[in-house]
């Protein structure tokens, strides 16, 4: 109806969703750098977990009962929490970087984007992969520690690594937007600290084996049968026993069912948070 | 007129819950005109903003922006609309120059174009040397300026300004105005912008004055005033045996009286000498208003302003500037 002949060339509808992918991607990476605080956190959790807690608790980590030897896992406990520690790390990134889904709703950027060219699909995808993204880098800071836990790595070893990591931060990143879309009110990320990501983190089988010496049977005898269960539910457990099958080479599952299931997870939760995304 | 409408509004009703935001309300804008659009805090302007860029969804009606229709052809629509919401949308973490360049990637810009419009814009709302800043350092007045800069970096053809000046002194106020008009001037555009300050749409093209979700008024600044801005008297009487003597005796011609507040007469020359001949002595102020925009509004709607109480996001909001959650 108004054709204006003066009007600049447009790119291509494919373009212009590639072009604003790229852009939120961009921001969310560009973002994640500047917090100090994120990165603060990103350094002093592994720090944590492995230099303290991995080598505070390392002499304890062979089940001895009475003198007798329950079972013994053939690594260090500092070994054994190292793939968890970088699976944390992923974790609260990506739960964090979801969470900021919530401020963007409620104040401003979100509004912004929701009134350009790009669909909601471009959009999520965007938020998602770039909190995927931060969440791999902080995952590679806990890698670098590998020296210090006597983990031993090879090129192809971190490869395959990364390549989980990704799986595992999109899924996460995902179920932090399904979260975030289902909250109205914010009071603070603590709530989800406490609420989502250390119960997951805790019944991943990520500070304590099950005991790979035993059947499933006796297993629910040595531990309270409800714990077994939770942990045998969570699917971040067969996550991060995949990533401790590349790390450390010892799993106490398939390790194609760590991926499988992580893979499962993403698309899954992707799908779920952009079906509540089409409805804001 | 019809044919060259921008924005075209026919019918479109709005309802929260049991509030009505918006009531069949429709107009119509014209190209390349300034029009705006008064109305109290609660009066639907906010509502109309929204689902005019397509975020909000009539449950009537239709909205047409430059023959697109909002709901039908929204991603049309919105490639003509630069818009600018009432509540901040920058990005505070990225600096001025990457919040644009990230507006012109979302609205598929090239690069060149980018560039161009950037550097074009910026220095139109006088913001050249602060390209490089993180936004956080920039103040609420360079702020509003930013956004509006931003919401020209494409191909926009309709500028949507929603209480661009809300909350801004009055100097900072001015000179948006002064790059409103200046930006309309360089881009052919058409600007619908809402506001509460009376002041500030004297020097549009048209006005609709909008209350409770419907259109009370629309017509120039002057013919408005014309047809429905009479002289005002405000009333402050000393004691209470006055206040109620006055009210009884002017009900036709009050506008507003609220409880221990002053009292709003419609007035001409031979009600203010009745007035004071009367209760002369027995008031602590009086003052007579001529003609403005203001006593249009006042006039047609019985109210000044309507304050509201902080809402839950306005909290939710208030604790991200205090704490410093990092997801912010």
């Amino acid at each position: 109806m108004s054709a204006r002949n003066d009007a600049p060339p447009r790119r291509s509808a494919l373009l212009i969703q590639l072009g604003g992918l790229y852009g939120i991607w961009l921001r969310e990476v560009k973002r994640a750098i500047r917090d100090r605080g994120q990165l603060v956190g990103g350094v002093s959790r592994p720090i944590l977990w492995v230099l303290i807690l991995g080598i505070g608790l390392n002499p304890y980590f062979r089940g001895e009962v009475y003198g007798e030897v329950t079972f013994v896992v053939p690594f260090t406990y500092l070994q054994f929490i190292f793939p968890a520690v970088v699976a944390l790390n992923i974790i609260y990134t990506s739960v964090q970087s979801a969470v900021s889904v919530i401020w963007d709703r409620e104040f401003g950027f979100l509004r912004e984007v929701l009134v350009s060219p790009l669909s909601r699909g471009t959009i999520l995808l965007g938020k998602v992969l770039g909190g995927a993204t931060v969440a791999v880098m902080h995952g590679c800071l806990v890698l670098m520690l590998a020296r210090f836990a006597d983990v031993p790595l090879t090129l192809g070893d971190i490869g395959q690594a990364l390549g989980l990591m990704a799986l595992l931060a999109f899924a996460l990143t995902s179920l932090g937007v399904v979260i975030a879309n289902r909250i109205r009110s914010f009071e603070g990320f603590g709530v989800f600290s406490n609420a989502v990501i250390l119960p997951l983190y805790f019944t991943s089988s990520s500070i304590f084996p099950l005991n790979p010496a035993l059947t499933g049977a006796q297993t629910r005898v040595v531990y309270p049968e409800w714990l077994v269960t939770v942990v045998e539910w969570n699917p971040l457990t067969y996550a991060i026993d995949a990533l401790r099958g590349i790390l450390i080479g010892y799993t106490q599952f398939d390790p194609a069912l760590g991926i499988s299931i992580t893979a499962g997870a993403a698309v899954l939760l992707f799908a779920i948070a952009l079906n509540d995304f089409r409805k804001l | 007129m019809t044919a060259a409408a921008a924005i075209r509004i026919e019918g479109l009703s709005k309802r929260y819950g049991r509030t009505l935001a918006l009531d069949e309300i429709g107009f119509e804008v014209g190209a390349r005109e300034l029009f705006a659009l008064l109305g109290p805090n609660g009066a639907g302007k906010t509502t109309l903003m929204h689902i005019l860029c397509t975020i909000l969804r009539p449950d009537s009606g239709r909205a047409l922006i430059g023959g697109d229709d909002v709901l039908r052809n929204p991603l049309a629509a919105r490639r003509r609309l630069g818009i600018v919401f009432q509540e901040p949308s920058l990005d505070d973490r990225l600096t001025v120059h990457e919040n644009l360049d990230l507006h012109g990637l979302v609205f598929g810009v090239p690069r060149a174009l980018r560039r161009r419009r950037i550097e074009e814009m910026l220095a139109l709302v006088e913001l050249t040397e602060w390209v490089g800043r993180p936004v956080r350092t920039l103040s609420t007045g360079m702020k509003r300026r930013l956004e509006i800069a931003r919401a020209l970096i494409h191909d926009s053809e309709i500028l949507l300004l929603d209480e661009p000046t809300v909350g801004l002194d009055a100097q900072t106020r001015g000179r948006i105005w002064q790059h409103i008009h200046a930006l309309r001037a360089a881009r052919d555009l058409t600007v619908l912008v809402t506001t509460h300050y009376i002041d500030e749409v004297e020097g549009c093209d048209r006005v609709c004055i909008v209350d409770h979700g419907k259109v009370l008024a629309l017509d120039t600044p002057e013919a408005l005033k014309r047809a429905h801005g009479g002289q005002l008297l405000r009333l402050t009487p000393r004691d209470e045996g006055c206040r109620q003597e006055i009210l009884a005796r002017h009900a036709a011609r009050l506008l507003r009286a609220p409880e221990g507040g002053e009292i709003v007469l419609r007035a001409d020359e031979a009600l203010i000498e009745t007035v004071l001949a009367a209760h002369g002595t027995r008031l602590r102020a009086l003052s007579v208003e001529v003609p403005s925009l203001e006593t249009v509004f006042l006039s047609l709607t019985g109210k000044e302003l309507r304050d509201q109480a902080a809402s839950l996001r306005d909290r939710t909001r208030a604790f991200g500037k205090r704490g410093g959650e990092h997801t912010r």
